[in-house]
């Protein structure tokens, strides 16, 4: 479901003209998508928070700017990631990132025999390290796809990029993703 | 255990690993963001957008006041605190490319490779445009740290007229590993030639037509380098995510951005 789309764009007419009820119920709504969104390039809660909040301030400032009509959602998510991206820059941090699976998640696997979830569990591993080592720009495309699934179109707004690029940006991190893999050590 | 996994197994541990990731845990947002908006703008926000603006007029002012190579050694210095779009400068220098009649391999910087040699060499993806087809020639050049991929097409029916400067070629198109969202690009331009902001495919690029000679980029370190344009013809500038892309033929700006966009 591509969020609420008339109703958000209601909300951000109001909030265009400086009503920030209108606005923080728009910051609610999203407010967790922006916070998974910035978390894909930080691996880091604390950092993915302020990057998610600073975007929320950055947006609204910006609010001018945005089409009428035009969708919410994928829109502040390029807001997201460009300030999750442009503060990992800034910090200087390391190319991999702390991303990590939750341990207490209910698991999906109580389906799969022990050897089935073991497989399942280790497999989870070996991409999620490969995914760590990725650009944050590759990371953040795959995410779109397999993590939130956006639409092309959502996709194509939030990346900034015309409809037809996407497919390739997403087949070229794939791509880089399965060259990681590959090249993982198998006693890893 | 095997390293490989096909397409459809990948994907599916792909959106077992988005259920699991351990994202930060719902916080209530709307009161933080409603606080900072109800603090007065800082006011520096105009003077930061300045900034650049100023940056931009010292450099122009340096430049034209004494075109030295001590002048262009600090322009390159400035320009490595942020990304300054084009600059005009008083005059360009000679081109230095070699006059037609040269070899064709030696007339465009790096290795005549071919295509498929290409890409198993530089670390991004090549891609040509769909309209000129192939590439005749192919060159690869390290830089630095940075690979140059240039494309030359010859003079041929149905491609782009050559440039006085080149008269067997129709077009040059250079792809490097450049900024990611920061247009960090400058040209240095001789006085007439008309520069324009583009968007191509989404992004930022920039039109330039007349008589540009050379131009900088930022590799993938963050350094500043400088290179010489080769068809001295109109050039488009574009970025495709952490590529850039440089097309020079003497074509108008819509049919260079239509090229542009069919890019494979």
């Amino acid at each position: 479901m591509e969020g609420r789309p008339t109703e958000d764009s209601g909300l951000v007419e109001r909030a265009k003209h400086g009503d920030q009820d209108a606005y923080a119920e728009l910051v609610t709504r999203y407010q967790a998508m922006a916070a998974r969104t910035a978390y894909v390039i930080t691996g880091s809660d604390a950092d993915a928070e302020e990057a998610a909040q600073e975007a929320f301030v950055k947006a609204y400032y910006a609010l001018d700017r945005f089409r009428p009509g035009a969708p919410f959602r994928p829109w502040l998510l390029r807001i997201v990631a460009n300030e999750a991206i442009n503060r990992r820059k800034a910090a200087g941090r390391r190319p991999t990132v702390d991303l990590s699976v939750a341990l207490d998640r209910p698991s999906p696997d109580t389906a799969l025999s022990p050897e089935g979830a073991a497989l399942a569990s280790e497999r989870r591993d070996l991409v999620l390290a490969a995914l760590r080592a990725l650009r944050d720009e590759d990371r953040l495309v795959i995410a779109y796809r397999y993590f939130f699934e956006l639409s092309e179109a959502e996709m194509a707004e939030a990346l900034g990029v015309a409809r037809g690029t996407v497919k390739s940006r997403l087949s070229r991190a794939l791509d880089r993703l399965r060259v990681v893999i590959e090249r993982t050590p198998a006693d890893g | 255990m095997a390293r490989t996994m096909d397409e459809r197994e990948l994907e599916a541990v792909l959106g077992d690993i988005g259920a699991r990731l351990a994202y930060p845990r719902p916080t209530r947002m709307a009161d933080a963001v409603r606080a900072r908006l109800r603090e007065p703008r800082p006011r520096r926000r105009w003077i930061a957008r300045l900034v650049p603006a100023l940056v931009t007029v010292a450099l122009l002012v340096l430049v034209v006041a004494l075109a030295s190579p001590g002048v262009r050694a600090a322009a390159n210095e400035l320009l490595r605190l942020r990304g300054i779009d084009i600059f005009p400068v008083p005059s360009v220098p000679a081109p230095t490319t070699p006059p037609p009649s040269a070899s064709p391999a030696g007339r465009f910087p790096g290795t005549h490779v071919t295509l498929a040699d290409a890409r198993g060499r530089v670390s991004f993806p090549i891609r040509v445009p769909a309209d000129l087809g192939e590439p005749d020639e192919v060159y690869v050049e390290r830089v630095g740290t940075s690979d140059h991929v240039t494309l030359v097409y010859l003079a041929a029916p149905g491609r782009p007229a050559p440039s006085a400067a080149m008269p067997d070629v129709a077009a040059v198109v250079v792809e490097l590993r450049g900024g990611f969202d920061e247009a960090f690009l400058g040209k240095g331009v001789g006085p007439g030639t008309r520069v324009e902001p583009v968007t191509v495919n989404g992004a930022a690029g920039s039109w330039i037509e007349g008589q540009p000679h050379f131009f900088f980029y930022r590799d993938a370190q963050g350094g500043i380098q400088q290179e010489t344009l080769r068809l001295a013809g109109n050039t488009l500038i574009w970025i495709e995510g952490d590529v850039t892309l440089r097309l020079e033929a003497q074509v108008s700006k819509d049919v260079a951005i239509g090229i542009a966009t069919r890019f494979r």
